[in-house]
């Protein structure tokens, strides 16, 4: 996993700030100066990355000060979690990280069953598995239509929100909505694959690779991008770690570390992908780490659609009745199953007592979920590792010696969403 | 491991117990010993009003009775208490193939103070404030403990049991 | 004696649209009524219809919304052809404000600071449900529906509501308008 000791140092030293990592200072003999002005990026900016404010000191062009202030988008999901029962407390993870809904269902369900014990049937596995990767992409197409809209290529933005609505597509016709889909239960999934969709999905697989060309043929050698991008917000391998930045952001900067390779879940062990890892560490690197993602995204669904097209008729959903509702049919013949139907409708299923804490590799790194389970219908505790929170502690020490225009560009690369940022 | 009260696993994860004066400690012989060198999360809980709920059914027995087995009534047994109120967990990570966990745990009761790990891994930073912003729980060490979710003139915590829920009353509808 | 069953083309019926013929819908018909009762002048006609023909939306994408906010502007759903597809981001030459996510009570200040940046006249539409009533967040946080605090003309269901549906909202506004209605705030006389 280590650096090859040939490779050179993206920088020497650290350039996390002190006395506090994540706000950057005037330097002490600017700060009676007054070129330096104080400005507000305040929570409602054209940057269409949500309500992040940054306070930015600027000494005519460059950024010589910076803190980011959160919280305008702060929901109380984690307290909003504990009133609810497991069951229905699934519909509130997808709007914590509304780009790459379904992975926040995902690790929260996969905590539930890691808690409950359950074993998942394969097809759920594997479906699961493809609803993530096409996750993945529209979190990457969307980042990339935006991105590229702030800096000026403003015509991405019609390009990747076509396909964009290609796979929007795909999951209304999975799971009826096109975004919060809260397709998955804990157990499998909530209802069986409808027909008609692996040729859709296979459409969509052969038409993504040409569009992911398309798109590179559009910024990929382009001047303008390329000056903006290259050689900005560096970050070095050991700053990358000690400042807890995971997926994209780390990758591009050298470290080979991915969820779905160093720890599988679900089935990625059973795909082949690659894993893209780029060592410049600077924003240019990072948009080439998520394109590459695109393509691999579309190899794993590929696959995905191979497996799942075998397994017609298999059952979608564990067979516990203490966690899954029976079918319909048989509540009309079983009284077990019309007790077990009312008991999980009215009260919920009941998760043992403990504490776990899962992580899948989602479109931004490593979403976590740390739940607490009393022993009874409720959840005790949930709190989710947001990635974009972590990203953004790292803006301060990408902002050093860079300019303001620079500023969108950087904020940009981190991917940032604020809805897990604020949760 | 200096420092270390308690070692139990469960469900495939290792959780260290150790008090908060030798978090510090504990925490740099973990990223410089152990090879976590990634600090994941900061996952503070409030156990207020644990286990009060008690056993549904009609039978509550200490050796409970099994979810997955027929004709039980749900609810297992009361939950073995807990030693303080709140309890701050450290989630590490060694950036590495296999990807290892591990979970570090501070018991602490209201008014307690831990120390900051800001200076093992920077981005604790904001995982601090979180904590106390949301908990109440008091960092010490901390350059910059500020609220960071809620309004700068926000009072009261609100993660904490004793917060309500807040919101305005809806017709039709009691609980939730 | 049994009638011979026949295709309906052979009774005379060219097309099953004659068949579906509904007359306006409810809102068509307030909007009519409201019309007349109005009865706006020619020139305050030709400026409703200017007003409505090119109202150009701030940006104050907040959350999951947002993301469907964008989308009305993809090819597939085109808000272009209503001549809005230009999302300003300076309230100030803003016309519509299109309030898409949840607003949390750190966040009503600067939504308030936008609203009374804009010039008049001016038109707030409460995009998805938690702009609308809170959604499904009842809790310390979440504002409880935005007009509370702006003047809302059209609330759009949906969590997110579908680029579609956000279009029936801003078409209905569109109505609106044209026929006269004033903006919310001349209507509950909220200072704007």
């Amino acid at each position: 996993m280590t650096l090859a000791p040939e490779r050179a140092r993206i920088y020497e030293g650290t350039r996390i700030p002190e006395p506090i990592p994540t706000i950057l200072r005037v330097p002490p003999e600017l700060r009676d100066s007054e070129d330096v002005l104080q400005v507000n990026f305040g929570p409602n900016h054209p940057s269409t990355h949500g309500v992040l404010r940054l306070i930015v000191d600027l000494d005519g062009e460059s950024v010589v000060g910076l803190e980011a202030v959160i919280g305008y988008l702060h929901t109380g999901f984690e307290k909003n979690m504990e009133e609810k029962n497991w069951w229905k407390a699934i519909t509130y993870p997808p709007r914590i990280d509304y780009l790459s809904f379904q992975k926040n269902e995902l690790v929260f369900v996969l905590a539930i069953e890691k808690l409950l014990d359950l074993p998942i049937p394969p097809k759920a596995t594997w479906m699961r598995m493809l609803l993530s990767e096409l996750n993945r992409i529209h979190s990457h197409l969307v980042w990339l239509a935006t991105a590229a809209l702030e800096l000026g290529a403003i015509s991405m933005f019609w390009y990747a929100f076509r396909e964009r609505d290609l796979i929007l597509d795909l999951f209304e016709l999975v799971a009826g909505a096109r975004m919060h889909t809260r397709y998955f239960q804990a157990g499998g999934l909530s209802e069986d694959i409808p027909l008609g969709f692996f040729p859709e999905c296979r459409k969509f697989v052969d038409r993504m690779p040409h569009a992911v060309d398309e798109y590179e043929q559009l910024i990929d050698r382009n001047q303008i991008w390329l000056e903006r991008t290259v050689g900005l917000g560096l970050l070095s391998r050991e700053d990358a770690i000690a400042l807890g930045q995971t997926g994209p952001v780390l990758r591009g900067s050298g470290v080979d570390f991915d969820l779905r390779r160093a720890d599988p879940y679900l089935a990625y062990d059973q795909v082949d992908f690659r894993v893209p890892v780029y060592h410049r560490g600077d924003v240019y690197d990072r948009y080439r780490v998520r394109m590459d993602e695109m393509r691999e995204s579309t190899r794993i669904v590929a696959q995905c659609v191979d497996r799942l097209e075998h397994m017609e008729g298999e059952p979608w959903i564990a067979d516990d009745r203490k966690v899954v509702l029976p079918p319909r049919e048989e509540l009309h013949t079983s009284m077990e199953s019309l007790i077990h139907h009312f008991k999980l409708v009215t009260e919920g299923y009941r998760v043992p007592e403990g504490e776990v804490y899962v992580a899948v590799e989602s479109a931004r790194g490593e979403l976590g979920c740390y739940v607490v389970s009393e022993g009874g219908p409720r959840p005790w505790r949930v709190k989710f590792r947001a990635p974009s929170f972590v990203a953004l502690e790292a803006t301060a020490s990408l902002m050093r010696d860079a300019l303001v225009a620079d500023m969108i560009a950087v904020v940009g690369s981190l991917d940032t969403v604020m809805g897990e940022v604020d949760r | 491991m200096p420092g270390l009260l308690e070692r139990t696993e469960a469900h495939g994860e290792t959780t260290l117990v150790v008090g908060p004066e030798s978090l510090v400690d504990a925490c740099t012989y973990l990223r410089d010993e152990a090879g976590f060198d990634m600090l994941a999360d900061i996952a503070a809980t409030d156990y207020l009003g644990w286990g009060g709920d008690g056993v549904s059914g009609y039978i509550g027995t200490p050796s409970g009775r099994n979810l997955n087995a027929p004709m039980t009534q749900g609810h297992q047994r009361l939950p073995a208490p807990k030693p303080k109120r709140f309890a701050i967990n450290y989630h590490l990570l060694a950036v590495r193939q296999g990807a290892p966990r591990v979970r570090v745990q501070v018991w602490l009761d209201e008014g307690e103070a831990v120390p900051s790990v800001i200076g093992v891994w920077p981005t604790a930073d904001w995982h601090e404030r979180e904590a106390w912003d949301m908990l109440g729980i008091a960092i010490e060490g901390h350059p910059n403990l500020l609220r960071i979710l809620m309004p700068d003139d926000w009072e009261g915590h609100p993660l904490r049991k004793d917060y309500p829920l807040g919101g305005e009353p809806v017709r039709f509808s009691e609980a939730e | 004696m049994a009638v011979k069953p026949q295709r309906l083309r052979d009774h005379g019926l060219k097309t099953e649209r004659l068949l579906m013929r509904r007359g306006p819908s409810v809102f068509e018909q307030e909007l009519g009524d409201l019309e007349q009762a109005l009865m706006t002048t020619t020139l305050s006609k030709a400026l409703q219809w200017a007003q409505s023909k090119s109202m150009w939306p701030d940006t104050f994408g907040l959350s999951c919304c947002a993301i469907e906010m964008m989308a009305i502007v993809s090819p597939r759903y085109d808000i272009a052809r209503f001549g809005m597809e230009a999302f300003r981001s300076s309230p100030r030459q803003a016309d519509l404000l299109i309030v898409s996510g949840r607003v949390a009570h750190k966040m009503a200040e600067p939504l308030r600071q936008i609203y009374d940046q804009m010039l008049e006249p001016k038109w707030v539409i409460a995009m998805g449900a938690c702009a609308s009533s809170g959604g499904m967040f009842n809790n310390y946080t979440v504002l409880q529906g935005v007009d509370k605090i702006v003047a809302v003309d059209i609330h759009v269901p949906g969590c997110p509501p579908r680029p579609e549906a956000l279009m029936e909202g801003i078409v209905r506004l569109h109505e609106k308008i044209r026929a006269g209605v004033p903006p919310a705030y001349e209507i509950r006389g909220v200072a704007s």
